[in-house]
């Protein structure tokens, strides 16, 4: 298949699969008990006719199959509705949120990539001797630990022990900077983010390390090594070589990355108190403020969604080798 | 029709290599570790309560008369108290209850339904395969915490209704897998004899292809127990845990909302510890028992 087509493939794939998850987080939604007017109001707290009148105005008294084909005009034009809680449009909630989770996030990914492409094409290289098989070991450790207990224990160790780090939140109200280092620009934002990205980094790693590995021990024995090792390039110089021929894999991960990294973000997010999406969802949903609930975990998905198609289309032009399938 | 003579070809048989898998897991020593781990809490999953020095819902009090309120590790206390009087120790032991069944069952879901879903879409391919397969790209298009959080809060936390949220996502990698292990295996020569001699197709799928891709799916059963310990405990700590019992998870929460987490390791350190140390023997049993399902990693 050429490429075109196959992006249009891909396209299809992932509007179905948008409005897959669209409805069946309508139909979620439809699964509390009472409707959104006795969360809203609290039950038995207006006269009856009152609550038909509202009822009436959002819509609810009209058969499901309309209220469903509303609730999907409303999502095309932005129309997220208004909060229980904060009682203002969802949207203007969610849209700052939804950027502190971004940056928490494109950094942490980042950055475990870049240390499990070094790590591992270090452990790959030096196949079979004991360095490689204990770090081989050591490298899953991170796989069973809970990433919250990591925030936990880091936060204890540096935020509340040595007091090297603040505790959580995003920034410092009313920060005043004292020294020159506190002088320069995002150096309070970094102070806070230093804690919960290590914490990340921890927990990703493993995977683009694993992955890496495994393809520069893939690589190693392939001709080009061999030849680049003949004409007497030193041993450094042939990793380089086989290390940007073995990293295609790792940034397939990438995109598999983020849609699990959505997991241990609203985790982290929740220990280090950072106002990002995961932590509003959470106490959205503890709350019942459905609106919110609802829209965080749409804008969630369509992440996922959407970096998967970029991602695969990035693959695409990365390796023009692949068959499109 | 001339007579096409029909290969006599078994399929290959699992039997004979059950020992040969206890031995190479045993064999190692990350194995043995997971495996002695695993004993381990089967042993405090099962005895609980008789193990546990107190009830661990009790609460204790000082002499003094005031609530034990996160006391330090003593000889009454081996790792002290809770924020509410509750001893540490107690509750560890019973939490391992929730962290086994959730893993178990779930894990036998995940497998169960992965399995079957890879079988019949790698056996049936062309629409068939598209359909199960465009499903799974689906459920794979939800992050699964998110999703969890939402409708565990939205059908009432409990330990039933996080094992089926658990169940309902996590299928999916195992669906990949089984179904690419199905594609190659029915080219084989033992697929198309039975084919030939006139099986049927749930004969082939459930008799003739499923013993081959078990010990894929047990290795997914392992990782099936890890990803849901890990998955309940995240839930519990979330606030989401089921109000009628104690886990890990819950432990963790209870020490994260009353700022026990200041001064008080004792009321971190265990219940986390034991976390990692379950879901780690679950993946050392589950990497071991990987090389015996497929022997090209084997690092010689």
């Amino acid at each position: 298949m050429r490429f075109w087509p196959f992006l249009g493939r891909r396209l299809i794939q992932t509007v179905v699969t948008l409005f897959a998850v669209v409805t069946l987080m309508w139909a979620l939604f439809r699964l509390i008990p009472g409707d959104p007017t006795t969360v809203f109001l609290g039950a038995g707290e207006l006269p009856p006719d009152a609550v038909a009148a509202l009822r009436k105005s959002w819509g609810l008294d009209a058969p499901l199959w309309q209220q469903y084909l509303d609730y999907l005009r409303n999502l095309l034009t932005g129309n997220l509705g208004l909060s229980f809680y904060y009682r203002r449009p969802v949207l203007e909630i969610l849209l700052p949120m939804l950027w502190n989770t971004l940056v928490l996030m494109a950094f942490a990914v980042t950055a475990a990539t870049l240390v499990g492409i070094a790590v591992g094409s270090w452990l790959g290289w030096r196949r079979g001797d004991k360095t490689e098989q204990i770090g081989t070991l050591l490298v899953l450790i991170p796989r069973a630990l809970p990433i919250f207990w990591i925030g936990i224990l880091l936060q204890m160790a540096f935020a509340y022990g040595l007091g090297w780090f603040p505790i959580g939140g995003m920034r410092t109200p009313a920060f005043i900077p004292e020294t020159r280092l506190e002088l320069l620009p995002g150096y309070d934002l970094a102070v806070h983010m230093v804690l919960p990205l290590l914490a990340a980094v921890i927990y990703f790693v493993t995977d683009p390390l694993m992955i890496m590995r495994t393809s520069m021990l893939e690589v190693a024995g392939d001709d080009f090594v061999t030849f680049a090792r003949a004409t007497g390039l030193p041993e450094r110089r042939v990793r380089h070589l086989a290390r940007r021929n073995a990293i295609l894999p790792v940034l397939t991960y990438t995109a598999i990355m983020v849609s699990f990294a959505f997991g241990g973000q609203v985790l982290l997010e929740v220990v280090f108190s950072w106002p990002g999406m995961g932590r509003l969802m959470v106490s959205s949903v503890t709350q019942r403020d459905y609106p919110v609930a609802q829209a965080a975990f749409f804008f969630m998905a369509v992440v996922v969604i959407v970096l998967n198609l970029v991602l695969d289309m990035l693959y695409a032009v990365l390796d023009p080798r692949i068959t499109y399938e | 029709m001339s007579s096409v003579p029909i290969p006599v070809v078994e399929a290959p048989g699992v039997d004979h290599a059950r020992w040969a898998t206890t031995r190479i897991v045993l064999g190692s020593p990350s194995g043995m570790v997971g495996l002695a781990l695993f004993v381990f809490f089967c042993v405090l999953a099962v005895a609980g309560e008789r193990l546990a020095p107190y009830d661990p819902m009790a609460i204790h009090y000082l002499p003094s008369g005031k609530v034990a309120q996160v006391e330090a590790p003593s000889r009454a206390f081996w790792l002290g108290t809770t924020h509410y009087g509750r001893d540490v120790l107690s509750q560890v032991i019973v939490g391992s209850r929730v962290a086994f069944i959730v893993g178990i069952v779930s894990a036998f879901f995940i497998a169960f339904i992965g399995t079957n879903v890879g079988l019949v879409a790698g056996y049936y391919g062309r629409r068939v395969d598209d359909v199960l397969m465009r499903l799974t790209d689906i459920v794979f298009g939800i992050p699964f915490l998110p999703f969890a959080v939402v409708l565990v809060a939205l059908l009432r936390p409990s330990i039933w209704n996080i094992i089926l949220t658990i169940s309902c996502l996590l299928w999916r990698t195992t669906a990949r897998v089984i179904r690419s292990q199905v594609l190659s295996l029915r080219e084989r020569p033992f697929v198309r004899a039975a084919r030939v001699a006139g099986a049927s197709d749930l004969r082939i799928m459930y008799v003739h292809l499923l013993p081959n891709v078990m010990p894929m799916s047990l290795l997914y059963v392992a990782f099936g127990v890890a990803w849901a310990v890990l998955a309940e405990a995240s839930l519990s700590f979330l606030g989401f845990g089921d109000p009628r019992m104690v886990s890990w998870g819950q432990m963790l929460y209870a020490a994260y909302i009353s700022g026990s987490i200041r001064h008080a390791w004792w009321s971190v350190v265990p219940p986390g510890l034991c976390i990692t140390l379950f879901t780690a023997s679950v993946f050392l049993i589950g990497r071991e028992y990987e090389r015996v399902v497929n022997p090209r990693l084997d690092r010689g």
